[in-house]
């Protein structure tokens, strides 16, 4: 798992780049003022983010019943990697994830679509203003960072070691403009989390 | 046919090896966030915040942790759950 690595030399740099992340706003709603361009880059990333899921068609179901209870009739793991960290086997066993997979990825993959459809829709919408999250919408928003966060790492080639080799990017290498975003939406993500336990804490201590 | 004390035939019996219970396991991976994990773990499961913290570090130092267990229905629906968190999830038969 990652830490959030914005406190490094080089996520500092980046962190000019944003507002004040995710604020607790009132009992169960967060705010979040963006930048023209920050507001830009993620209409752009939850776009690209439907655009992958949609790459990922039903299989033709002559069916009809079948496609009514979700069967897709993929049962083969996407070839793509993204797809694949998106859409991961539930079983170690092949025979096994194939099934699993044919009854359960169309759905999964109609979640994730929805999650970034709703946020890109809230930032299409969205003039100069704060964004106002209520608990559903914060839920879309939390898994569509997710999502895209597991694309772009995806695509950096992020493991546990990779932080050094990606800070040390040469400034025209086309890589180092998406591990700065991949730096910030994380840093984003950590603020809504922040803030989700904010209340979640607060549950839990009314609760006792 | 079947003696009172257990026997090393009764580990293979069908209906012992359909009791065993299934369990769902979270493996460490590079790109979530280990607040975000600790905070899935609270949501669906409804663990303390202490309890979550453990599996999550779990998960971190070891690479996998058991985080529920119990019917394979039950741990299908985990894993699908973890899923659309985009936490990486498989369910297995419990090897203990």
């Amino acid at each position: 798992m990652s830490p959030v690595c914005m406190n490094t030399a080089y996520g500092r740099r980046w962190r000019v780049m944003t507002s004040k992340g995710f604020l607790k706003f009132s009992e169960d709603s967060y705010t979040l003022q963006l930048s023209e361009s920050e507001r830009e880059v993620l209409i752009n990333l939850s776009g690209q983010l439907i655009e992958i899921l949609a790459e990922r068609v039903d299989v033709a179901n002559s069916d009809p019943l079948a496609a009514m209870v979700g069967i897709t009739g993929h049962d083969s793991p996407p070839d793509d990697e993204v797809l694949l960290r998106l859409l991961p086997n539930a079983y170690a066993d092949p025979v096994d994830a194939s099934e699993f997979r044919r009854y359960t990825e169309s759905d999964l993959r109609a979640k994730k679509s929805q999650h970034a459809m709703a946020v890109r829709s809230q930032l299409m919408e969205l003039g100069n203003g704060s964004l106002l999250l209520d608990s559903e919408s914060s839920l879309a928003w939390l898994g569509a960072l997710n999502d895209i966060r597991l694309a772009l790492g995806v695509r950096l080639k992020v493991d546990a070691n990779s932080n050094e080799r990606l800070e040390l990017l040469s400034p025209d290498d086309p890589m180092h403009a998406v591990f700065a975003v991949y730096l910030w939406l994380g840093w984003l993500q950590e603020s809504l989390v922040l803030a989700l336990m904010e209340d979640f804490d607060a549950d839990s201590e009314g609760a006792q | 046919m079947a003696q009172a004390e257990g026997k090393i035939e009764d580990l293979t019996d069908p209906v012992f090896y359909l009791d065993r219970p299934w369990v769902t396991i979270v493996w460490d991976d590079p790109v979530n966030l280990m607040s975000y994990v600790t905070y899935v773990f609270m949501t669906l499961f409804s663990y303390s915040k202490e309890r979550a913290t453990e599996l999550m570090l779990l998960v971190h130092n070891e690479g996998r942790a058991v985080v529920s267990s119990g019917r394979r229905e039950e741990m299908e629906r985990d894993v699908a759950r973890l899923h659309e968190y985009g936490l990486w999830a498989t369910l297995a038969r419990d090897d203990k």
